[in-house]
Order: C-alpha cells, then sequence, then structure tokens
C-alpha cells in the first residue's frame, strides 16, 4: 500500500538523479542546472504562466491515458486525437460564420467530437474484434499528424502566411481569453475543471464503477454482467474527447492558428503523466505540473546552456522506465 | 520399533506468519505416517523443511539416528527421502523414462542405459503393483498416472522415507484404492510414509499413527487404530464439530432448470460438454460429480450465461435463456470454481465486490448512492459473517473462507431460482465447509434449486437429492442418492459405462 504513494517520489528523484549525471557529462553542474529550471518556472509572472500553459495539455492528455488506463486499456493515441481535434476547431474558426458567442463553443464541441472520432477506431477495433489497442492508437498517431500537415501545406494554407505551412490566423473570436499580459488563457482552467469533473465521475458513477471492475478483473466484469466492450468503448471514447479538448485549446489558446508540430508530443507525455497519477484524475493534476515544468525547464536549459530539449524527452522516458520497472520488480517478490 | 525420523522442535516463520511453530515429528520405522491438518496449518512446509527445500529458522532433524541438515532436495534424496508434492513436477513433454531418470545416474552415465532402467523399473512396479507406460509422454498422462510417475520416480532413487503431499486430491475413489494398496505394500517391504492430508476418513484408513497439526503448532500424535473421526476433528479444529450437515427431506415443487441435449464448446473449440440433458426442481440440490476437466466448466458457464451453447436449450422456469447474456439472467446464483479469478475482482474494495452485480440499481439521478450502498453491504456482511477489517479493505485481503462467504452474501441475497455451485467448498476450513453446504441446503429448503458441481464425493453424497456423473462431457448415469453408493459413482468418474440390466 505505502508503495503507491513511494513509487512515483522515488521514480521522479532517481530520474533526476540519472539526469543529473547526464548533466554533469556534459560539463554542467547539474544542481545550478536543477536551480535554473526552477527559477525559470517559479520566478516570475511570466515564468507561473508558462508553467501553466504547458501543464494545461497535458492535464487532458494525462486523462485521455488515464480513463482507458483504468479499464485496462493503453491509448498511446492522445497525440493523434490532440491533432484531429485542433483540426476539427481550426476548421470552425476559419471557414464557419457563427455568432461570436457562439464560436468557442462549437470549436470545442468539434474538438471533442473530431477526438473521440479517432478513438472511436481502435476503441471498436478492440471492443469487436479484441484488436491490440496499443498498436491501432499508435499507428492512427501517424495519420493524423500527417492529415494535418497535409492540410496546412495545402488546402488549408493561409493566404497571409509567405509559403510557410500555416493557416492563417484565426479570428478574435475564435481564441480564447488571456489573463495577467501573459499567455495564460482560459484553458487551463477549463482543463482543471475538467479533471475534478473525471474525478466524480469515475468515483462515483455507475460507469466509473463498471470502468473500475473491468480494469481490476475483466473476467469478474462477465461475470457480473457488465458489458466490457461498452466500457471499453466508452473509456476510449471519453479518452479520445479529452485529448480532442486539449488539441482545441492549443490552437485556440497558444497557437491561435492551425500549423504542424502544435504538439510538442503533449500525447505521448500523457503516458508517463497518467502513470505517475495512478490513473487518478486529480493526481493528474499535480503530475501534469510536473511535466510541465520539465518543460518549462527544458527550454530554460536550452537557452541558458544550450542543451537541446531532447533531455525533457530523456527525463520522461526515464520516468515511464522506473516506474515499469517498479512495478514488475514489485510483482517479482 | 525404532523411529527412522524425529524432528524437534521445528520453527518456520514466512515474515510474520508462524508457518511451523515449535513442531515435534517422530516417524517409525516401516510405518505409514498420516500428517493431518486444515489447510494452512503448515503441513506442505513443515515437509519442505525435511525435504531441504526451506531451511527451518530453529529446530534440529535426525534422520536414521544422525543429525542432518539438507540444504537442498538433493542433499534429501541422497540421505533417502522422495517427495510428492501437492502440485506434480514432471516436464509434460518428456516421456515416463526421462522423467524418472531426470537428475539420476545410470551406470552407464553419461549415456542412458535404457535396458537396466527398464528392468529397474519393471522389479519395482511388480513389488508395488504400479503400473506405467514407460514411453508415453507425460503430457498425455491422466493426472492419476503422473502421480504413478512421481512415486515411480522415487523408488527408483531407493527411497527409504516416502513422503507424500495430499496425493487423493486428484483422484478418483478407485485409485485412491489402488494407491493405498500401493502403499500397504511398500511399508510390508521397509518403506516409511508420511501421507499428509486433511480429510479424516482417508487418514483413518490408510495409516498407522496420526499427527495433527493446527495453525502451525503440534496438536498431538495419535495410534490411528485407538481414535476415531470425531477426537480428530477436535484436534484439528480445536473444538467439537457437527459435522453432518443434512438434506433434509422435502417435496420438490416445479421444475426451475431444464437443460436440453446442451453442447457446448470449450476455449480450444472442441466440445466439452456433449448432448447433457436433466433438469432440477424447486427444492432439490442436483449434484453432479467428477473429475476437473470433464466438462464441468463449460457446462456452468453455459448455464451462468458465460459461454454460449453451441446446440440445445436451456430453459429457467420453462423460458428458454439460451440466448440471454448475463445480466438477464438475475434469477442464477453463481458460485464459481475460480472464486478470485472469476467470482472477484480482488484489488477492489469488500463493498464493491458486494455490489459488483447490483450496483446499477443503486443509482440517484447521475451518480451512485454509496450510503445507501455501505447499509446494504453492512447488512450483508452481518447475516454472512463475513470477517474483514472493514468495507473498504480490498478483496484480496481476506481469507480464503471469507472470500467465500462474500460470495455467498452476494449471489444468495439476491433471491435467485437457481443456485449454481462449483467446488464451493475446495479448500476451505472445516468450519466454512460446513457453512457453504449449510447454506445451499437451507436455500434449497427455501424453494431454490441448486445445481452442485463437485469433485467431492463426500460433498457431493451429503447434500444431494440426486446424484449425475459427468465424464468427458457427458452425464453418466443419473440416481437418486438412495440408490447410488461411492463405488458406482466412482465407477462412473473414472469412465466406467452403466450396463443395463
Ligand atoms: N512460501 C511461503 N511464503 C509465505 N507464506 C507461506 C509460504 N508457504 C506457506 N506459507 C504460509 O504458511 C502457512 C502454512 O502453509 P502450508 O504449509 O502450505 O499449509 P498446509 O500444507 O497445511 O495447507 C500458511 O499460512 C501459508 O500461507
Ligand atoms: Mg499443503
Amino acid at each position: 500500500m505505502r508503495w503507491n504513494y513511494l513509487a512515483p517520489v522515488i521514480s521522479i528523484v532517481a530520474s533526476l538523479a540519472v539526469v543529473g549525471v547526464m548533466l554533469a557529462v556534459m560539463g554542467i553542474n547539474p544542481l545550478e542546472a536543477y536551480i535554473v529550471m526552477f527559477s525559470r518556472s517559479f520566478a516570475s509572472k511570466f515564468g507561473l504562466a508558462e508553467l501553466c500553459v504547458k501543464t494545461t495539455p497535458l492535464i487532458l492528455t494525462g486523462l485521455a491515458v488515464a480513463i482507458p488506463l483504468r479499464a485496462g486499456l493503453w491509448n498511446i493515441g492522445a497525440e493523434g486525437q490532440l491533432y484531429m481535434g485542433a483540426f476539427a476547431a481550426s476548421v470552425v474558426a476559419l471557414y464557419i460564420n457563427l455568432p461570436e458567442f457562439l464560436v468557442i463553443p462549437l470549436m470545442m464541441a468539434a474538438g471533442a467530437i473530431f477526438g473521440m472520432g479517432w478513438a472511436a477506431i481502435p476503441a471498436f477495433l478492440k471492443a469487436k474484434f479484441d484488436l491490440n489497442e496499443i498498436i491501432s492508437t499508435l499507428l492512427l498517431n501517424y495519420v493524423a499528424i500527417y492529415w494535418v500537415e497535409y492540410m496546412v501545406y495545402g488546402p488549408m494554407r493561409g493566404k497571409e502566411v509567405y509559403n510557410f505551412p500555416y493557416t492563417d490566423l484565426f479570428p478574435d473570436a475564435a481564441t480564447l481569453p488571456r489573463f495577467f499580459g501573459t499567455r495564460l488563457h482560459l484553458g487551463f482552467l477549463i482543463a482543471i475543471l475538467i479533471a475534478i469533473a473525471i474525478y466524480h465521475i469515475l468515483k462515483r458513477t455507475d460507469f466509473g464503477f463498471a470502468v473500475r471492475v473491468v480494469g481490476a478483473n475483466p473476467r469478474a466484469a462477465d461475470y457480473a454482467g457488465i458489458s466490457r466492450q461498452k466500457i471499453i468503448f466508452y473509456s476510449m471514447l471519453l479518452g479520445g474527447m479529452l485529448a480532442g479538448i486539449a488539441g482545441m485549446i492549443e490552437v485556440s489558446g497558444i497557437q491561435l492558428r492551425l500549423r504542424p508540430a502544435i504538439s510538442t508530443g503533449y500525447g505521448y507525455a500523457g503516458i508517463p503523466v497518467a502513470l505517475l497519477a495512478s490513473g487518478n484524475p486529480l493526481l493528474v493534476i499535480l503530475s501534469a505540473s510536473l511535466f510541465g515544468f520539465l518543460y518549462v525547464g527544458g527550454s530554460a536549459l536550452q537557452t541558458t546552456y544550450s542543451v537541446p530539449v531532447a533531455i525533457v524527452y530523456v527525463f520522461q522516458a526515464l520516468i515511464v522506465l522506473f516506474i515499469i520497472g517498479g512495478q514488475s520488480l514489485r510483482r517479482g517478490d | 520399533m525404532e523411529a527412522i525420523l524425529e524432528m524437534r522442535n521445528i520453527v518456520k516463520r514466512f515474515g510474520d506468519v508462524v508457518a511451523n511453530d515449535h513442531v515435534n515429528l517422530k516417524v517409525r520405522k516401516g510405518e505409514i505416517h498420516g500428517l493431518l491438518g486444515e489447510n494452512g496449518a503448515g503441513k506442505t512446509t513443515l515437509m519442505n523443511v525435511l525435504y531441504g527445500i526451506y531451511q527451518p529458522d530453529e529446530g534440529e532433524i535426525i534422520f536414521e539416528g544422525r543429525k542432518v541438515r539438507f540444504k537442498s532436495p538433493r542433499d534429501a534424496i541422497s540421505a533417502g527421502i522422495g517427495m510428492v508434492h501437492q502440485h506434480f513436477m514432471l516436464v509434460p513433454r518428456m516421456n515416463v523414462l526421462q522423467n524418472v531418470i531426470l537428475g539420476y545416474r545410470t551406470p552407464s552415465d553419461p549415456l542412458i542405459n535404457h535396458k537396466w532402467v527398464e528392468s529397474k523399473v519393471e522389479k519395482l512396479s511388480e513389488k508395488y503393483g504400479i503400473d506405467i507406460a514407460l514411453y508415453e509422454v507425460v503430457m498425455n498422462l491422466s493426472v492419476g498416472e503422473e502421480q504413478r510417475v512421481e512415486i515411480l520416480k522415487a523408488l527408483f532413487r531407493d527411497v527409504k522415507l516416502l513422503i507424500l503431499d495430499e496425493p487423493t486430491a486428484v483422484l478418483t475413489p478407485q485409485e485412491v484404492d489402488s494407491l493405498f494398496y500401493a502403499l500397504k505394500s511398500m511399508t510390508k517391504s521397509g518403506l516409511t510414509i508420511i501421507f499428509i492430508t486433511h480429510k479424516l476418513k482417508e487418514a483413518l484408513k490408510v495409516t498407522d499413527r496420526i499427527t495433527v497439526l493446527r495453525k502451525g503448532k503440534n496438536v498431538g500424535t495419535v495410534i490411528t487404530a485407538e481414535t476415531s473421526e470425531r477426537e480428530l476433528a477436535r484436534m484439528m479444529v480445536g473444538r467439537d464439530v457437527v459435522m453432518d450437515v443434512a438434506k433434509p427431506e422435502v417435496e420438490f415443487g416445479r421444475e426451475v432448470l431444464r437443460v436440453e441435449d446442451l453442447w457446448v464448446k470449450d476455449d480450444r473449440g472442441g466440445f466439452a460438454v456433449k448432448g447433457v440433458s436433466f433438469s432440477i426442481r424447486e427444492g432439490e440440490i442436483f449434484g453432479i460429480a467428477g473429475v476437473s476437466g470433464n466438462g464441468q466448466k463449460e457446462l456452468e458457464e453455459a448455464i451462468a450465461g458465460l459461454r454460449t451453447p453451441a446446440r440445445g436449450k436451456i430453459l429457467l422456469d420453462g423460458k428458454d435463456i439460451t440466448k440471454l447474456g448475463v445480466e438477464k439472467r438475475n434469477e442464477i446464483a453463481y458460485v464459481p470454481e475460480d472464486r478470485i479469478g472469476v467470482g472477484l475482482a480482488p484489488s477492489l474494495s469488500v463493498l464493491e465486490n458486494l455490489m459488483l452485480k447490483d450496483f446499477k440499481k443503486y443509482r440517484k439521478g447521475l451518480v451512485l448512492d454509496y450510503e445507501k450502498m455501505e447499509e446494504r453491504a453492512k447488512e450483508l456482511i452481518e447475516e454472512f459473517s463475513v470477517k474483514t477489517p472493514s468495507l473498504h479493505s480490498p478483496a484480496s485481503t481476506l481469507s480464503g473462507g471469507n472470500i467465500q462467504r462474500l460470495i455467498l452474501a452476494r449471489e444468495l441475497s439476491r433471491s435467485p431460482r437457481l443456485i449454481i455451485a462449483s467446488q464451493p467448498t475446495r479448500g476451505l476450513d472445516v468450519a466454512g465447509i460446513d457453512y457453504v453446504r449449510r447454506r445451499l441446503v437451507e436455500s434449497a429448503a427455501k424453494g431454490c434449486a441448486v445445481l452442485l458441481i463437485s469433485e467431492d464425493l463426500d460433498e457431493i453424497f451429503q447434500i444431494s437429492d440426486r446424484i449425475a456423473v459427468i465424464f468427458e462431457g457427458e452425464i453418466r448415469g443419473i440416481m437418486e442418492r438412495k440408490e447410488a453408493d461411492y463405488e458406482r459413482v466412482g465407477y462412473l468418474m473414472a469412465g466406467g459405462l452403466e450396463v443395463a440390466v
């Protein structure tokens, strides 16, 4: 039992130590480097705002992984779902004429639906034919990413972008309000509210109950007459929906247009975020903040020491390895 | 008579569990010494200490007058001790001969002298009446035959002391008889045998003396001829037990379950149930006897709705339910054979497990009414005396007996018409066994139909009204309990065919 609380802490500390060694090998004092990371994230209003900005999509993709994970499924496809959500929201922002107050809600709905639809494909294949969802969700990421690339190089390329693969900037009504003169935007609040809502859904509703049973023992779910197919399908859809919303928030809050590489691996980072939180939606907020910190701190390292940002991904990967390694060690005894 | 083995003050701990607590055991040369105790009493641990698998934390072992310390089974074997484990340890893909000589140096080592092995095995077979085809692959053997290979393997190494850990658990009554016969003839030629069991009748039948363990402690050693079932039970459990739940005669009501020409496939796609038909009435307990793996699992799953039959019909109260899913078979309570793997979500709480089938009934608006659920769960825990630290502890922390009580609480409280109980007392202690059987009998008395599927013939005979035998997916004879006897049922269980009279 105690392990459950200790494991994330140990994984984080161990990853910090290993990354520290790597920094030292590059000739950088790890302690100083970590201090730089901290001061850049916490010492100013802009630092804090950036932290929230990076944390926002991570909360949502973390949930997109966490919900199916509770039902025993691996959603590796949050990245693709995010891209599809961003794409759909951009179409609404750029091509549909609406009363202003309806633009944002409709963009969000479109993002949610497309993220959900993108998750529905692997969910259906899994529920119906028991096709491995890890593979199908992963492969669909590439389809979604290249689809967006195709659109911005081709049909959706803007008129005022000098041959860059961008769409035009969104109209004002299609951008999320920002606060305090920073990049902090309404999406942060939305993400947190969604996390709280998901927490209550999983904890209190009959859907949440069924998800827990399916995740804990699929055979007991069959035995109890809980439809495993349905739960697999819906939990995956719910996850895809949140990743789609993350995509909408990214384009509407930060990028203000659609372009390639809108996500720097937020969908994949959702996996360690969910694991670190052991699937608990409230803890996802915390672990997403940690990864947000890594993103902000990582770019601080880049500007200060010209360490490649890749160090952030090394860190992420290490955390996953330590968590999974710890779990298999525990199973061994 | 001289002692061949003496274990003195053996202590073996696993973390906080004291599996053996200053146990003394004295075994005489040439006797069959019974080691009796409930599940978890520490029998296997004690023998593993003797066999060198575990090192004792305290105590000493004297074998043939010398103080010994076995660091591994290899040491024990070379000292002349053999052990047949509860779970067999043969290599399935090798043949019998290869298994027998595995780890043994024949005179022509490193080559295998087949002639020499054959003649040695032949002598042993003749001497003890153990028949076995030497070149058959172990995979193709029945459980009883595998056990003979294990015994042969030990005898082949010229053991002086042979330990058998619950050897009868997997055997049909006929196989048990021939095992007992072989054991007797072994002692006649000077071998000593330690026979582990938790079944009183067997201990009384085959042993010379019996040592009883209870909760890791030695309760005493008695001479078999001078003891009784009642005394042994008291020693084993620590208090008097009433051991006969009897099924009262009742008037049977309407037919509840009817199974017609049912064919069910197993996971590999072959037919595991082949044209089974029977029916059960209100108030009746219908017992299906049979060695595990003869189609019981597929049959019960088909009736419970977990497996779609390939052919045939299942009728509940006259309604055809063959095609309905589990959730539409609310009148069926199901106590599955694999309690932890199927009947439970072990990592979820006791509360959640109690509500596994009924949680949807507690919907209040958008959410579930956890207060009401807790209230109901408390009642159930009370009524079925499930011992748990709290409603929110994971079900996996409960003991085997309490897990079964939890499942019974959930299943029987849903006022079922039919109860399917599969191996419902396997692995439980005497008190647990008694409780489960009593509950089943009570439910029948209240008008339920009960389908009891069990390997335990005592259980079948104790509470069934009618008895059927399943063998290789077919029902071989259905009889009233009054007309049934162990020999006939055992004969059918082993694949014998009933001859029309
Ligand atoms: N390897 C082990 N690790 C931890 N506990 C064990 C181990 N083996 C046995 N035990 C515990 O020791 C006790 C005695 O077990 P065992 O000797 O198998 O009993 P028996 O054979 O009489 O059923 C039980 O409580 C069991 O859980
Ligand atoms: Mg044992």
